[in-house]
Parts: structure tokens; sequence; C-alpha cells
């Protein structure tokens, strides 16, 4: 485990900020604690009838000064580790997002966003908290803590009778210890019936329909009572320890003053000190609450933070996968034909680096060749193997050494930029930005001319439902903006797509949610634009890639029929059959 | 920073947007009426709550008073009598212990009445939802839904949790101090009574600034955290059209803006934080001057110097807690709004005031007449609309997007209440119907099945306890899903959920299919049932859907149409209307809509618009 590595850089940056606000925090702390001192001789000077008025005018002046100089140094160390911390927040959140931005495919299969967004939320505020609250209560508590016996001992109180005042404090930091880790367990279960509570309500609402139609609105009201029901039990359990916990500290507090007023009181009537001693005990006493409680936070919370760090420093370790040659050359445009040579590939087996051992295939001896400027269409069932060799082109998966090639070149051998720019690519789930309509079209160039998103939405037929918006091309999408259904998703998907203009375009079953007439406009549209070009067309249905130049029909990771639709109708085989089953009864 | 400043305020007006936040802004009292009712019912714990927090604050309060006695009584004179300084001592563990036990028992008999009432406040809000019409869920997002059931009554529970505490203890714990003051010395409390308004005032003006700083904060935070999970979800679609570099530079603008928000909310809560402690000290040399004249002038006992000084830092503590409220407290009063809002909306479908049952048992022959219908006034969604459909017939409705279609079966039912005309079932006008009746004999089918969370078995029977696992095994098997079922890790009781089932969208709508077998309803209406299925799960379906509308009155609403080729009758919508009805080979003759519809479903046609 090398967890420094992120905290080594930061510190790198900051240890002058660190290294001034822990001076400032222990000049602080040596002033904080004349204090006592002050009081204690402004007791002993009355006691001994020697106040004089100058003398109480001057005690006042130095309790002030005591406590401004206090308050601003202190209050300067704080803001300086407050800020640095903030800052480890706001360069480790770059630092991740760059990482996120090129870690591969495979990754974000197996990580959820929701475990991601927890490393980039919870984990980088609890390291933050531990470094601003471990520098900051730390240096405070332990000035404090230090200065405070050196005073005790300074003013004559004997060793012994700050020990015994000391005693029940040290339980302080021991009850933190003990009792922290218990509080935030039961808080967190807390937050987990809470967050099983928002879950059945959002199920009860997202599902509304189906409860009303089946009527059964008084099973779902149990359901969620049970929920909240629970939510109930646990706060009353977390509040037992939390205020046992509240209640206990002050107590031990109390118990240090009992054994300095009675053990320091029987010292003063035998005049072993000095009434402004124990005047000053008693108030020392008092300070060193705080600061021993703030001790056993600090290591709370450190203790927790330390699992955060580990996580973020594996997630700074990971490789990225797809990694561009250092000789890799751009994409010729007019050398764009693309070969596939007995490609195999399988998700395990890339992973770790070596073809042909375990794994399921899921693609199987694939050859082709797609000349440039023709459409090939694939189809398939779910599952065999279709978007796969979709991401094996845009090079989101690396597939096997000179397996693919785009011209006289390997894949691997072609600059990443130059090899996506070439691609026009629209996904099967019209993923759509919270951004403007019109940021989304233009989505591969933002500072792309007007004219030619508004042509692009023609060409994707979702121009018409646009300008039918209020704001038109600036509606915002997402949470606070519009939501599009399902088929104009898909469309401006398509123009985001489609206004690439590219050498190549792929669509992976882009108009599935589309209804029958306007895939047909959309097919045509396409085939208008794109002569000359290469387009590869994945679908469901039949219907969406009769007219390609070739077809291949995948299953199980391999092509087991090819060539014109009219050829493959005559063939006896998975491409009839589906598309008998898809028209079955309309030819009437 | 001007620019975030804006954007911030845009969406504080957005957020009024929302229809469930009251217009203008509301008094307290109103959302203290509305409470009291809640804690009035808890009135007992309430009590019993108010005298732990007296009895424990005693408890603290009077400690500095007994270090008085021993320094006045005791030490000060050269008293040697160790006893009664013993007993002092006693007193001060008794006190101790008093407080420990006490403020114990405080917070647990806060906490169980005020956990009791947002439970009781969350369960009726929820039930009170559920219980809304249609119309409303379409209207307001779910989304802020579940903000009201979650957020708003944590709000609330905000409100017992901070801000009742805080007035009760720290409000009682000020008047304490204030009492001891005055019974150690009169003149000196007096003096630092002036002090009141100062604290009180800076506090307030910092803590509405405070406020600012902090939301100015929240508002950032979000938006950095909802692009971050956003792009996070889409990232392979920003490395395949390489747009890394320009998210990349709309990340660093929002990291950097809540930076910029953070330090200043940090350097607003330092500063405030140091001037009340600057404040603090300030009033401690007050009380050292005035206190220590009295003493040199033999007026004032040196112990009580002492315990005034001790109280004079305790009283800066009450005062700073009771102001932080005011934002809780603030907060806690939207969110009351909020919720009673809801609760005072009246379901826009109500049952009759005298229902009539539907005879059994039920034919399920449906009618519409001259039903017209809008969402919004005068734009009518369904005109003038007739259609007659006789008991076990199945009818096939085509038609575009917007055509009416969706609208035709929410209005049967009863979704929605209609404008004109009259929808009957077996003769029965449906508004005569209870609701629950109606949708238990009218059984829906929707493109998207809805999984909850839990096992196959409740999925299939909706928690119903009163129907038994065999006849949901039953009614799995007839519709051919018992063999995918049973493939299953746990079989029937494998858990299930919305997200990551792991189920296909197919095997999802067998098992709404066999929701209809197991609740048995009459008429049956299958909307774009078949939509999103691939072509080898679609056969399967198909038989299943052959089997469940046997004997029943069926509506199939289709995307494809080779689903209602067989329909005993096909209706053809335009904008609101019927315009052309019949059987498949009747509409093919008609050489109309129908015909083109399925001219394009075979490629035949061509593009009508063209540009």
């Amino acid at each position: 485990m090398d967890s420094p590595k992120i905290l080594s850089q930061f510190f790198k940056k900051t240890w002058i900020a660190y290294v001034i606000s822990v001076t400032l925090h222990a000049i602080a702390n040596i002033i904080q604690v004349q204090f006592p001192r002050v009081l204690g001789d402004f007791t002993d000077a009355l006691q001994l009838g020697q106040l004089t008025w100058d003398g109480v005018l001057q005690s006042g002046w130095e309790l002030l000064a005591i406590g401004i100089s206090f308050t601003v140094l202190g209050g300067i160390a704080q803001y300086l580790v407050m800020y640095t911390g903030r800052y480890f927040e706001y360069m480790n959140r770059s630092r991740l997002y760059q990482q996120f931005l090129q870690l591969s495919e495979r990754f974000y299969a197996s990580n959820g966003v929701g475990k991601l967004l927890s490393y980039f939320m919870n984990d980088v505020t609890a390291v933050r908290e531990s470094i601003s609250m471990g520098v900051n209560q730390t240096a405070g508590a332990s000035m404090l803590l230090i200065s405070t016996i050196v005073m005790l001992l300074l003013s004559n109180v004997p060793l012994y009778l700050v020990i015994a005042c000391i005693i029940p404090l040290l339980f302080i930091p021991v009850i933190v210890v003990w009792i922290g880790p218990k509080i935030k367990r039961r808080s967190l279960k807390v937050q987990e019936a809470l967050s099983a509570m928002t879950a059945s309500a959002e199920e009860q609402f997202a599902g509304i329909r189906v409860t009303k139609k089946f009527a059964v609105e008084s099973i779902m009201i149990e359901r969620f009572g049970a929920t909240v029901d629970e939510i109930r039990k646990r706060q009353l359990r977390l509040v037992r320890i939390s205020s046992l916990f509240q209640a206990t500290i002050p107590f031990l507090g109390a118990l240090s003053l009992i054994v300095a007023m009675v053990y320091g009181g029987y010292l003063t009537v035998q005049g072993t000190i000095t009434l402004g001693t124990f005047v000053a005990l008693t108030l020392y006493v008092r300070m060193l609450m705080n600061p021993l409680q703030q001790l056993g936070n600090v290591i709370n919370v450190v203790q927790r933070a330390r699992a955060s760090l580990e996580r973020l420093n594996d997630l700074m370790r990971q490789k990225r996968e797809i990694v561009e040659l250092e000789d890799a050359k751009p994409l010729d445009p007019n050398d764009a034909a693309i070969e596939l040579r007995n490609l195999s590939f399988s998700y395990e087996a890339a992973h770790n680096g070596e073809l042909d051992k375990q794994g399921r295939l899921a693609l199987n001896n694939l050859s082709l060749t797609i000349p440039q400027g023709t459409t090939l269409g694939i189809i398939g069932r779910t599952g065999s193997g279709k978007t796969t060799l979709m991401k094996l082109l845009l090079r989101l998966y690396d597939a096997p050494v000179n397996c693919i090639r785009y011209g006289r070149h390997d894949i691997r051998s072609i600059k990443l930029s130059s090899l996506r720019e070439s691609i026009g690519y629209v996904p099967q789930d019209g993923f759509l930005f919270s951004t403007t309509i019109r940021d989304n079209i233009a989505f591969s160039d933002r500072s792309m001319d007007d004219k030619k998103v508004y042509e692009a939405a023609q060409h994707a037929r979702i121009y018409d439902n646009i300008m039918d918006f209020p704001e038109q091309f600036d509606t915002k999408l997402g949470e606070r903006g519009v939501t599009l259904s399902g088929g104009q998703r898909q469309r401006t998907s398509l123009a985001r797509g489609m206004i690439k203009d590219a050498p190549i375009l792929i669509l992976d079953d882009s108009v599935s949610a589309v209804d029958a007439i306007t895939e047909t406009e959309i097919l045509s549209n396409i085939a208008k634009l794109r002569s000359g070009r290469t387009t590869i067309i994945i679908a469901n249905r039949v219907s969406a890639l009769k007219h390609a130049d070739h077809i291949i029909v995948l299953e199980q990771g391999s092509i087991i029929q090819q060539g014109k639709h009219e050829q493959l109708l005559s063939e006896d085989g998975l491409y009839r059959r589906l598309y008998e089953l898809q028209e079955e009864g309309t030819r009437a | 920073m001007a620019q975030a400043i804006r954007n911030w305020e845009m969406d504080q007006k957005s957020e009024s947007n929302d229809p469930n936040t009251p217009k203008q802004k509301q008094k307290f009292s109103s959302s203290f009426r509305v409470l009291s009712v809640y804690m009035l019912e808890h009135k007992k714990t309430f009590i019993a709550f108010i005298i732990c927090t007296l009895i424990a604050i005693s408890g603290e309060l009077l400690q500095p008073y007994l270090l008085k006695l021993a320094i006045d009584d005791h030490l000060m004179i050269g008293n040697t009598e160790y006893r009664s300084l013993l007993l002092i001592g006693c007193m001060y563990f008794g006190l101790s212990v008093t407080s420990l036990v006490f403020s114990f028992f405080q917070h647990n008999l806060l906490q169980k009445a005020g956990q009791s009432i947002i439970a009781s406040i969350r369960k009726r809000l929820f039930e009170h939802i559920s219980k809304l019409s249609m119309s409303y869920f379409d209207r307001v997002p779910s989304g802020s839904l579940i903000t009201h059931v979650s957020s708003d009554t944590e709000a609330v529970n905000q409100f017992f949790h901070q801000v009742v505490l805080s007035i009760v203890r720290d409000g009682f714990t000020l008047i304490f101090i204030l009492v001891m003051m005055f019974q150690l010395d009169v003149t000196l409390t007096l003096y630092s009574l002036i002090l009141l308004p100062i604290i009180a005032a800076i506090a307030i003006a910092f803590r509405t600034y405070m406020r600012k700083t902090y939301q100015l904060a929240r508002t950032r935070l979000s938006r950095l955290v909802a692009f971050t999970a956003e792009n996070l979800s889409g990232m392979p679609l920003i490395q395949v059209f390489y747009q890394q570099r320009e998210q990349s530079r709309q990340f660093n603008e929002k990291n950097e803006s809540y930076f910029r928000a953070n330090l200043r909310e940090i350097r607003t809560n330092v500063i405030f934080n140091r001037t009340f402690e600057v404040l603090n000290n300030l009033a401690i040399a007050c009380v050292v001057w005035f206190g220590g004249r009295a003493v040199l002038g033999d007026t004032l006992a040196f112990g009580v110097l002492y315990a005034f000084i001790t109280y004079i830092r305790l009283f800066f503590q009450p005062i700073n807690t009771i102001t932080q409220q005011w934002n809780t407290l603030q907060a806690a009063n939207v969110a009351i709004q909020r919720i009673w809002g809801i609760l005072s909306i009246e379901p826009e479908v109500q049952d009759a005031k005298q229902p009539t049952k539907l005879p059994t048992p039920i034919r399920g022959e449906i009618e519409f007449r001259d039903v017209t219908f809008a969402y919004v006034d005068n734009e009518p969604v369904i005109k003038n609309l007739n259609l007659n459909i006789q008991s076990g017939q199945m009818i096939g409705v085509v038609g575009t997007t917007g055509a009416g279609k969706s609208s035709l079966i929410s209005l049967l039912c009863r979704f929605y209440d209609i404008q004109q005309g009259n929808i009957t079932i077996d003769g029965i006008s449906i508004k005569e119907l209870p609701q629950h009746d109606l949708h238990r004999t009218v059984g829906l089918v929707q493109q998207e099945p809805y999984l909850y969370t839990g096992s196959v078995l409740d999925n299939v029977r909706l928690f119903e306890p009163s129907i038994s696992r065999e006849t949901v095994i039953e009614a799995c098997r007839f519709i051919g899903a018992d063999l995918i079922i049973e493939r299953m890790p746990e079989g029937y009781d494998t858990r299930l959920s919305e997200k990551g089932s792991g189920l296909s969208a197919g095997e999802r709508q067998l098992i709404s299919f066999a929701r209809i077998l197991v609740f048995q309803p009459r008429i049956l209406i299958l909307d774009e049932a078949t939509a999103n299925l691939d072509s080898q799960t679609e056969q399967l379906i198909n038989r299943a859907l052959d089997y469940v509308s046997k004997g029943r009155t069926t509506i199939v609403i289709a995307h494809r149409l080779s689903t209602i080729i067989g329909a005993d009758r096909i209706i053809v919508m335009r904008k609101g209307e019927i315009v052309e009805q019949g059987t498949h080979q009747e509409l093919i003759q008609i050489n109309g809509i129908y015909k083109e519809m399925i001219d394009y479903t075979q490629g035949k046609g061509q593009p009508i618009v063209s540009y």
C-alpha cells in the first residue's frame, strides 16, 4: 500500500501553509494559557490586599489582549488549514475527473456511477476532513495540553495534583474513540433506513400506474409504512447512545473539577498552594475539556479517512487500457476501407492480455471487408456480438493485433483522436446530456454553425419536434428541463452522429423506438446523404437494413449468413425466419 | 463571480416553479399551528422533556455557584474546616450525576416524540399522494414528490431535533444564567445586559450573510455533482466523440466556482466565530474592570467575581446556538407549507357519493358515447368519440403518436374525468363505480412493465396476501413463464427490482401478463405491450397474449401492426377522432390511412414529407 501518493503530492504544494498554521497555533495557545495565570495573579494580589485600581485595570487589559491575540492568530491558523483543505478537494476532484476521462469502457461496465460518485464526493471529503481537522485540532489541542501542563507546573502546582486532576479528563479521548465509531455505525444505519424509505417512495411513484390499475394502494401504503417505522426504530437506537455520549463528556469534566476543588481546596487550606493557583487550576481544567474531546474526534476521523485514501489511491493507480502508440498516424479519410481478419474477441481474455485462453468468445473468427463507400447491415439476436463488434471498431476495447485494419493501418497504429473523429457513432440508448438541444446535437464541435445543426436535425426528422418547444434549439434537457420521449431521444442522438459528416457512420440499432413511417424517412435520408461513404447499420429489424449493399447475420459471435437482402431471403436460414416473424401477417 | 450569482438567483426562481411551493412567504404561526396538533398528541412526553431539561440545566449551572461557595466561604477567609469543603464536593458530584442522567432522558424523550410525529406525517403524506389522481402525477414530476416525502419531512425532523431542543435548552439556560447572575450581583448583571442586544445584532447580521454563502456553495456543489454524474454515465460517448478537452474545461469551471464559493463560506464562518470570541473576551475584561473595582471597594466578594466570569463565558454558547436555528427554522417552515400544500390537494377524480356495484357476472361491454376530453381547456384530444365494444371482443387501435390512443384508455381507466359524454361498462357509467372496483375490472399491461423490489412471487401478486403461491405458479405456467422463472437462482423467491433485475424486456412482460391472470380483470388493455421485444421473445409473448385475452374484452394499442391483424375490429385514430374502422381485410380495401401504414411497414412507401 502506498497511500501517501495522493497526500505527498498535495503536501508538496501546501507544506508552507501548514508550517505557518502550526506555528500560529502554537503561539496562539501559549498566549491563551496565560489567561488563568492572569486571573490567578489577580486573585493572589487581592487576597494579599495588594490589589490596586491600576492592577485591576492592567489585568483587564491583559485579559483582553490575550483574548484578542489568541482569537486572531488562531483564526488565521484555522483559516489557512481550512483553505488548504478545500484546495485539496479542488485539486483532487480535478485529478479524479482527468482519471475518469482516461478510464475505459470496461472499467465503467464493472463500476457503477454511484460507486464512482462516492469516490468523488465522500472519499475526497473524508480525506479533506481528516487533513483539516487532523491538523487544526491536533495542533490546537496538543499545544494547549502541553502549554497548560507546563503552566501548571510553572505556577507551583505540585505534579501529583496536576495528575490527579487530569486523570478523569484522560478518559475523554478514550470514550470518544470507543463510542464514536458506534455512533457512526448507528447513524449509518439511520441513513440506510432513510434511503430505503426514499427508494420505497421512488418505486411507488414511478409505478403508480400499476398500483392504481390493480387497486393495491393500501398494500403499498403498508409497505411504505414499514420503512418509516424502521427509521424511527433506528433513530431512537442512535439517540440512546449519542445522548449518553454527549452527557458523559461534561460529566468527566465535572469529575476533574471536583478533584481540583476538593484536593486543591484542601492544599489551599493547608497553605501548600495559593488561592490564585487554585483559581488558575480550576480554569485550566475547564480549558482542557474541549481539546481532549477534539483529539478523540481526530482519531476517529483519521481512521475513517484511511480507507477513503486507499480507495482514492487505488483509483488513481488504475492504468488506462487503451493506449495510443507513440508513432500513431492519423486516419486517411480517402483510405478507410475496413478489414477484419480472423477477429476473435473475448471480454475476459482481452483484459488479461492473452487471447484464446478461457472466457466465452464474444466474437469468433470474423473475416470481412467493408469497401470504402458501401453500406453494411448487421443483424442478429440480442447477445450475438453486434455491439461488441462496434466497440472494437471504435477501439473502446482493444482487439488482438492485426485483426482490424483501416485502410493500410492496423487500428492500434492510428491516432485515437483521428480514429474517433473519423467515425460518426449513434449508440443504442440515445444518451443525451443535460444541456441545450443545440449543444447536444453539436456535441462533436460546440462552436459549430447553427445552420449545420438545423440541417442535421432535419435529416434526423427531429427538427419539427424541437421547433415545437418553447425555446426551440435552446431548450434545456434533463432534470430541470424538458424530458424527451424515447423516439425523440433516439432521433436527437441520430442528428448528433450525422452532423459529423464523418467518413464512417455507425448506427447501433438507432431507430428502434421510431415509428415505421419516420423510420423509412430517416433511412432514405441516410441513404441519400451517405452515398459514397461507409455506413454500418446494426438492427433488430430486417426493414432497417434491407437496402444495404451487404448484410451479415451474426449468431453467437460468428457470421452465419451474408449477402444481399434478396439473396438471404432465398436461403433457408435465420435471416428469412426473422423476416417472416417480423412481417408475419402484414403481407395479407 | 457575478455570473454565478445570477445563475444561483435563477435557480432560486426556478425552484418556486414547483407547483407545491407556496407562492407567497408564509407566516411561521400557521406552520406552528399545524404542528401543534401533532405535538398535543404527545403532550405528556413533551412536558416530561421540558422537566428533564430544566433539571439537567440546573444541575449544570449550579456548579459554578458551588465553586463560588467554596472560594468565598472557605478558601478566601481561610476557613480550615475541611469537612464542609468535602460536602461541597459531594454536592458537586451529585449535581453532575443529575445533569448526566437528565440530559440523557431529555434527548431520548424529545426524539421519541419527534420521531413519532415525523413517522405519522410521512405515512399520512404518502397515503395522501398515493390516492391522488393520475392527472396529478402527470403534472408533478415524481422526483419532486420524492423530495417532499423524504427531504421535506426530514426538514421537519430537524425542527424537532434542533430547533425545539435549542429553544427549550438554550432558552432556559440563558434565563437560568441571568437569574444566577442577578442573584450574584445586580449591578454587574445590568452592565452585562448591555451586551445582549449587541451580540444578538451581530449574530443575526452574520447569519443572514452566512446563509447566502452557504446556499451559494450548496448550489454550486450540486451542479458539480450533477455534471460529474452525468459525465460518468455518458463517458463512452465523450470518448467516442473525443470531447475530453471540452468536458474538462466545463468541469474545471464548475469545480473552480465551487471552490471559490467554499472559500467564501469558510471565511465568513471563521470571521463570525472569531468576532464572537473577541466579544466574549471583551465582556470578560469588562467584568474584571467593573467587578474588580467593586471588589476593591469591598462591595463584591471575589468568589462572586469568579462565578461571574464563568457565567459570562457560558452566556455566549446558547446565544450562538439559538441564532443558528434560524436557518433550520426557515427550512422547516417552507417544508411544512409544502407538505400541507400537498395534503390540501383533493383528488380530481372522486368516487360517487353512493357508488353502484357492477352486477356479477361482469360481461365487459364497453360504450363510449359522444366523449370529448381535453387535458387543457379548449384543446380537446378526444373529440365527440363514439365506440361500442361487445363483451369478449378484441379491438385493435392504431394511429400515429398524438392521435389520442393512450388518452382513450386513460379515460376508460378513469385516470381523468371526461368533459362531455359518457363511458359505460355493462351499461353503468364508470363515474358511478367505486374506483377500486373499476380498476380491478379493467386490467392494463403497459409497454414498460414495472417491477417492484421483492420476489418474483410478490411481483406477480403485487404483495396481495390473499393470493396464494399456488395461484401465482399456476398463472405463470399457463403463460409459459414458469420455465424461465424456475431457471432463476431462487425460482419464485428470486429478488427482483426495477433497476438491475437482469430480466429481459420480454421476461418482464411475461410477469405483467401473469399479474393479469392472477387478478382476473374482465376487461384487458394492452398498451403497445409488445413494442420493445426482439422477435424471438415476441413469439412467446404472443402465445401468452392469446391465452390471456381469451374470454376477455381486449383492447390492443399497437405500434406494430402485426399484433392486431387478427382483431375482431381495428380502429384507426387521427387527431382524437376515429377515422376508419373495420377488420383488416375491410380496411385494406378502403385503401386509406391503414393501407398506407401497412405499406410503410413493408417498406413499399415513399416518404410523405420531403424537403
